[in-house]
């Protein structure tokens, strides 16, 4: 074999610059894409280093490995049974006691590992001085410092690290030890666990069963109902002798494990003056002006990317469109030609017109205020307004990510930790008017009943998410979380992560969205090619016609507006010939297509994010519902403003 | 004194003497009421584990450094970290103050 392959997983807490180091390591070489089965991300790299080839895996931000999210499960089982050549602990430098902790679990699981302090430029300046050679000596395994985002001690993490694989280096690694009254507990657990076959360690596994793990307990009782009823009763005794349940009182005393290693390889001399970032944090968490920094930022966000959207979306429109005699020429003006193009490509014209322009600078602009740490204070601020609809801080990233777009907005609902909060999210999401419903409401009543409708209609809108958020967070079983998120320091983003994180959402986005929209807009040609419109028109006037009061032609509208909203407008603008919609409907019609057309249906492409995240039922449901929904509301609409 | 975290004034700091979500819902380890009981308290006590998880343990020193406007959620410094946590997690955690 001329060449050695190994795989190496990068572990550790949320915002330690753990994938900036993936970045460096990696390059453009990286597939982003989901655990098998999970919604969790798995990101994936390959590097080429002195003749080695190695396959690198950033394993998800945690600060744990128990089993209170998604993201914590997989990396645990990821490490204890696909077995990674070695871990590199990726750790804070400036809060070495809280890393400590996370790196105390891995060495439970006694996987290789090496541990890099990173960020150690920051912690300088916080007057945070580190002894490595100390670490090394206490912790038992290789310790390098690196500063991620300059590429310092990256390569030597690399030379270590094949140093550590290759066995040409002696290493011992700590092996935490408990107090006296769990620590004989566990000892005699792990006599109990070596005699039956387990995937995981048996210390590692006697720990978890003392810390009420739902997971371990259900592995270990297949083998062996005994050892869990003597865990229970080791628990039980432990609950006596500390008052305090028994995880807690190992993470407690794992904690004090972890704040002596830490006392002793650090030392700290506060600076005199609050730092810059110290300010700003004050500053964007206050009482007085947190709200309207936030909110002036989140305008101007809006504001720059539609100015910014419509100029390019008008260019590349033109440009695209410029096309289509080319097109004629080859393929004529028949019923071939006239598929080709008003099926595909203009499906493919859309698509490019709305994501390039549009989803390309929201997406670079949200990975620059991640990165830098604005977001989570903007959840800390947004949190009591977040809980009247049932949900909590963080939701208010994809919902305001959904005024956008409702499809990054759907894959955003990842970040809350549990699978209630994922989907409560996400139909709170699709209720959002994006964009695309924006231009129908400002367009249509906007400009043809008054601006103080569209203001109304919005402020329906919002009445609705709050009504139906509250009522499904009852009705969904669960108990409700809440806001505990960590708010790490200020820092400057670091520019080409971002720009990679843009860029796999994007092509996220273009592999999701951009078939559903060719194949939507193919089959609603197909079906004007046939000469079906007039049929389709005359099976919903019955809904349209009666219950709605609007003209019948409005239902192929709404059909067109399945791909994307915006083009129930167009359509309109299409079927009547004129963009002069005051002349041919009413403003209460206007306004009851407008309350249809926002509430209706999440687009296509929304329902495929839909379908990615939660599986067919849920889409599907959240679909009827969303359809039934907004035509109740739009003819409870017509019948009162009729009256 | 032993008081909620969120009966702390800004500024102010304490040492926790509890974290147990569980304790309120009647019963500790092993002891299993009926089935939804159980999943309640299980679920509870993950909560309770996240604090911990967090560095937020029996015997250790918090700091609150403000709330959020409108009661929003508490602003805490603990182990060197800032965190956020919502009113009510951080009204079942327990401090002792000296005032």
């Amino acid at each position: 074999m001329s060449e050695k392959h190994f795989r190496i997983a990068l572990a550790g807490n949320a915002n330690v610059g753990k994938s900036v180091i993936f970045n460096q390591l990696t390059g453009l070489h990286q597939h982003i894409g989901n655990w098998p089965g999970k919604t969790v991300e798995k990101a994936e790299g390959t590097l080429h280093f002195k003749g080695y080839t190695v396959d690198i895996i950033d394993l998800p931000g945690i600060y744990s490995l128990s089993t209170f999210s998604i993201e914590e499960v997989v990396s645990r089982d990821y490490i204890a049974t696909e077995k990674p050549d070695l871990v590199i602990n990726v750790v804070d430098a400036s809060l070495l006691e809280r890393n400590m902790f996370f790196t105390l679990q891995l060495l439970e699981l006694e996987t290789p590992l090496l541990i890099a302090i990173n960020q150690v430029d920051m912690a300088k300046k916080k007057g945070i001085v580190i002894d490595y050679e100390k670490a090394e000596k206490l912790l038992g395994v290789p310790v390098v410092p690196t500063v991620a985002v300059s590429g310092k001690g990256i390569y030597s993490m690399l030379e270590t690290a094949i140093e550590v694989i290759e066995q040409k280096r002696k290493i011992s690694p700590l092996k935490p030890r408990y107090g006296k009254e769990i620590e004989e507990r566990i000892e005699d657990l792990v006599i109990l666990l070596s005699k039956v076959q387990l995937r995981y360690p048996a210390r590692w596994a006697a720990i978890k069963l003392l810390e009420e793990d739902r997971e371990v307990e259900k592995k270990v009782l297949e083998v062996s109902p005994e050892i869990v009823a003597t865990a229970e009763r080791f628990r039980d005794e432990l609950v006596q002798l500390h008052g305090h349940s028994c995880p807690t009182v190992v993470s407690c005393e794992r904690y004090q494990v972890a704040n002596s290693i830490s006392d002793e390889i650090q030392q700290i001399t506060e600076p005199l003056k609050a730092p810059l970032r110290e300010r700003l944090h004050r500053v964007t968490t206050h009482r007085i002006f947190g709200f309207p920094i936030m909110l002036a930022s989140v305008l101007a966000v809006f504001i720059g990317i539609f100015s910014f959207g419509d100029f390019t979306s008008a260019l590349l429109g033109d440009l695209l469109f410029g096309l289509k005699p080319a097109f004629d020429s080859v393929l004529g003006t028949g019923i071939i030609g006239e598929l080709v193009w008003g099926g595909v490509m203009e499906g493919i014209i859309g698509g490019i017109t709305v994501a390039l322009p549009y989803i390309l600078p929201f997406y670079f602009i949200l990975y620059l205020f991640e990165d830098s740490g604005y977001l989570s204070r903007v959840a800390f601020l947004m949190d009591n307004i977040m809980h009247k609809m049932g949900l909590h801080g963080k939701a208010f990233i994809p919902v305001m990510l959904s005024l956008g777009c409702n499809v990054p907005g759907c894959l955003g609902c990842r970040i809350m930790e549990t699978s209630r909060e994922r989907l409560l999210t996400a139909f709170v999401v699709t209720l959002v008017p994006c964009a695309a419903t924006s231009v129908i409401i400002l367009g249509l009543v906007g400009a043809h009943v008054g601006i103080e409708w569209a203001l109304a209609l919005y402020i329906i809108n919002l009445a609705i998410i709050f009504v139906l958020g509250r009522i499904a967070f009852k009705a969904l079983p669960g108990e409700p979380t809440e806001l505990i998120m960590e708010m790490s320091d200020y820092r400057i983003p670091h520019m080409s992560t971002v720009a990679k994180q843009t860029w796999f959402r994007l092509r996220e986005f273009i592999v999701m969205a951009f078939p559903l929209i060719i194949a939507g807009s193919f089959v609603i040609k197909l079906v004007e090619v046939a000469n079906l419109l007039e049929p389709i028109i005359d099976v919903f006037s019955p809904v349209t016609v009666a219950w709605l009061g609007l003209p019948a032609v409005t239902g192929i509208a709404l059909i067109f507006g399945v791909l994307r909203k915006e083009l129930t407008l167009i359509m309109l603008a299409t079927l009547f010939g004129t963009a002069n919609f005051a002349q041919v409907m009413t403003p209460v019609q206007m306004i009851v297509f407008t309350l249809v057309a926002m509430l209706y249906i999440p687009c296509v492409a929304t329902i495929g994010a839909l379908v990615k995240e939660f599986g067919w039922k849920k889409a599907l449901l959240i679909t009827v519902f969303e359809i039934v929904f907004a035509l109740f509301v739009g003819g409870i609409a017509f019948r009162l403003l009729t009256i | 004194m032993n008081l909620p975290l969120t009966s702390l004034r800004n500024g102010e700091s304490g040492v926790i003497t509890s974290t147990d979500f569980s304790s309120e819902h009647g019963g500790m380890c092993g002891h299993r009421g009926r089935r939804g009981h159980w999943r309640k308290r299980f679920r509870v006590a993950r909560f309770g584990k996240r604090l911990c998880d967090l560095g937020l343990t029996p015997g250790t020193k918090v700091t609150v450094v403000k709330s959020a406007p409108f009661n929003g959620p508490l602003e805490v410094s603990v182990r060197g970290s800032r965190l956020a946590i919502g009113r009510g997690m951080a009204s079942r955690i327990l401090v002792d103050v000296e005032r």
